[in-house]
């Protein structure tokens, strides 16, 4: 039984290896971590944890998880936008159909709808984003801590 | 999101607007010290002094973009200009107009289908080519090789410069690492222009990150087995054409006209390139404030400092903070406005933008700026397309794009370049 549990989530892991990200579980990070040639560090606050994943070109990447493990927010920061099909996993699709519905605006990315937030902001060697799902913040805390 | 639409005839108060800016910027110049050239046949245009060097003025506008289908593909608050291409060292040239000047970003970057002229690749040193990659804020992006040419600009040459020709069909397919997710900006209508002009603060658009060991992922050589990112020496980036004139090349000068409150159809107005190398493009009281190695810097606004504020010629309004900070209501997700603020009456705001002295003096620069909010909806639903009014949120920064350039006159301080205000990267107004 054990063994098969063990199998089953190895054929999981091999037939999803992107992992779930926003909205998924604190795994994800270090699937991110391997994805991205990065160090990680974790920072312990008090209703959640932040995992920071600094990779090689000095990208900073933050995954906000809270206490039973699941990612709430994801933050970056650096000289390109990383991944958001890694970072934002489905939700990159809502995103971007928010982002096109927007095209008069030619500047940072700016989407809030009920659950999903995402901005994207910045420019060319300098840019920074977050994202979270207001439907996961840990009791007590607020988007402001997705920085 | 603006619809697109014909040209449409322009009306009289249009006219009286423009003829009000006209003298106005005629006042403005004889103030300045420069000796007051002859008048333009449109009227709008400002009127330098006759060249003493090399001609180093180059008209620039705004209007409803190029034409793709019989239908105008630009948006509002765009800044467009013409730019001439040849191929190295000949006189084999092509003009491309409605290309954005664009403060944030660097380098030329064309459509593919646009470019008729046979154009040099840059390779690497197993004589592969080299593809670039951009991303923008909005998570669009541009990718295709780099090749060489010469850039035309007034009368300023810049030989052998490394541009990007965007999404030719028989070039390697663009990378995820450049996708990231977003949305392509590959074609004329995608774009809503003919192409890129990035003349920001730096040299070239990635600089010595990308000269270094794991840069990121902006140059890629591309092999026929697939593309793989990779390291590119400073000369073989993206530049931007200015510093590689011979002259007038420590920066720009770049000049619009003021509009009214309800916008304005188009408008012409000038890059004066250089910083006090002519008569017309001295600084007279212009302040220098300097930026970061990422080209940004600090606006406080209400008490709060937002240390990632930036001005960009590239941004179609005021993108600042959110509505709970700034009190400003969205404008309905639904509407044609979608993006932007749509307050009940308009809003005047004052901030003060600050960076290091590009002296080196150690103390700060703050200068003050006054701007205005309006409801963007009745104004993106007019048919005017030019705006000094309109903006939307950003969390936690200053996006000072379209509208504060307009009624202005913004030096554009060229990293390592020197002038009067200082060494560069700056910004003087």
């Amino acid at each position: 039984m054990r063994k098969e549990l063990i199998l089953f989530s190895i054929l999981a892991a091999v037939a999803c290896p992107a992992g779930a990200t926003l909205g998924g579980s604190a795994e994800s990070v270090v699937t991110d971590q391997s994805k991205l040639h990065a160090k990680r560090a974790v920072v312990q606050r008090q209703d959640y944890s932040v995992h920071e994943i600094t990779g090689n070109d000095g990208t900073l990447i933050r995954e906000y998880v809270t206490p039973d493990g699941k990612v709430f927010g994801v933050s970056w920061i650096g000289p390109t936008i990383p991944d958001l099909v890694q970072l934002l996993g489905t939700y990159n699709t809502e995103f971007q159909t928010a982002i096109r519905a927007k095209r008069g605006r030619r500047s940072s990315a700016a989407v809030h709808n009920p659950d999903l937030v995402v901005e994207s902001s910045g420019h060319m060697r300098a840019f920074h984003g977050r994202a979270f799902l207001n439907s996961m913040l840990p009791s007590g805390v607020t988007s402001d801590a997705v920085q | 999101m603006r619809g697109r639409r014909s040209v449409r005839s322009v009306r009289w108060r249009d006219w009286a607007a423009v003829a009000v800016t006209a003298i106005l910027l005629m006042i403005l110049a004889a103030c300045s010290g420069g000796s007051s050239g002859g008048s333009s046949s449109t009227g709008v245009t400002p009127t330098p002094p006759p060249p003493v060097n090399v001609s180093n003025v180059q008209p620039v506008y705004m209007d409803y973009g190029p034409i793709v289908n019989s239908q105008n593909v630009g948006f509002n608050n765009t800044l467009y200009t013409t730019v001439v291409i040849c191929v190295p060292g000949t006189t084999a040239c092509q003009s491309i107009d409605h290309v954005i000047v664009d403060t944030g970003s660097t380098g030329l970057r064309i459509p593919a289908s646009l470019v008729t002229l046979s154009l040099p690749y840059v390779t690497d040193s197993s004589n592969n080519p080299i593809g670039n990659c951009v991303q923008y804020a909005d998570t669009s992006y541009q990718w295709g090789p780099i090749v060489k040419v010469d850039v035309q600009l007034a009368g300023e040459v810049a030989s052998s410069v490394p541009i990007q020709i965007v999404g030719p069909a028989n070039f390697a397919a663009v990378p995820s690492l450049c996708t990231s997710g977003g949305t392509p900006a590959q074609t004329v209508a995608a774009l809503g222009a003919n192409g890129i002009l990035g003349i920001g603060l730096f040299r070239q658009d990635c600089g010595s990150a990308c000269a270094a060991a794991a840069p990121p992922a902006v140059y890629f050589t591309c092999p026929a087995s697939g593309c793989v990112a990779a390291s590119v020496p400073l000369a073989s980036q993206l530049q931007n054409p200015v510093w590689m004139f011979p002259q007038d090349n420590n920066g720009v000068a770049i000049v619009l006209p003021q509009v009214g409150a309800v916008g304005s159809v188009s408008l012409a107005g000038s890059i004066i390139f250089g910083i006090g190398t002519q008569s017309d493009n001295a600084l007279g009281g212009a302040q220098a404030q300097g930026a970061d190695s990422g080209g940004n810097f600090t606006t406080t606004f209400n008490g709060k400092a937002y240390s990632g504020s930036f001005i960009d010629s590239g941004s179609s309004g005021y993108f600042f903070l959110d509505s709970s900070t700034t009190g400003l209501p969205n404008c309905a997700a639904n509407s044609d406005a979608n993006g932007f603020y749509c307050p009940g009456s308009p809003a005047a705001f004052t901030a003060i933008n600050s960076g290091p002295n590009p002296r080196g003096t150690g103390v700060p620069v703050s200068i003050n700026v006054a701007f205005g909010i309006a409801n963007a909806l009745p104004l993106i639903d007019s048919p005017a397309a030019v705006f000094n009014n309109i903006g939307g949120p950003s969390s936690g920064l200053f996006d000072w794009g379209i509208p504060f350039f307009l009624g202005r006159t913004v030096f554009v301080g060229i990293e390592g370049q020197s002038s009067a205000a200082g060494t560069g990267p700056y910004w003087a107004y």
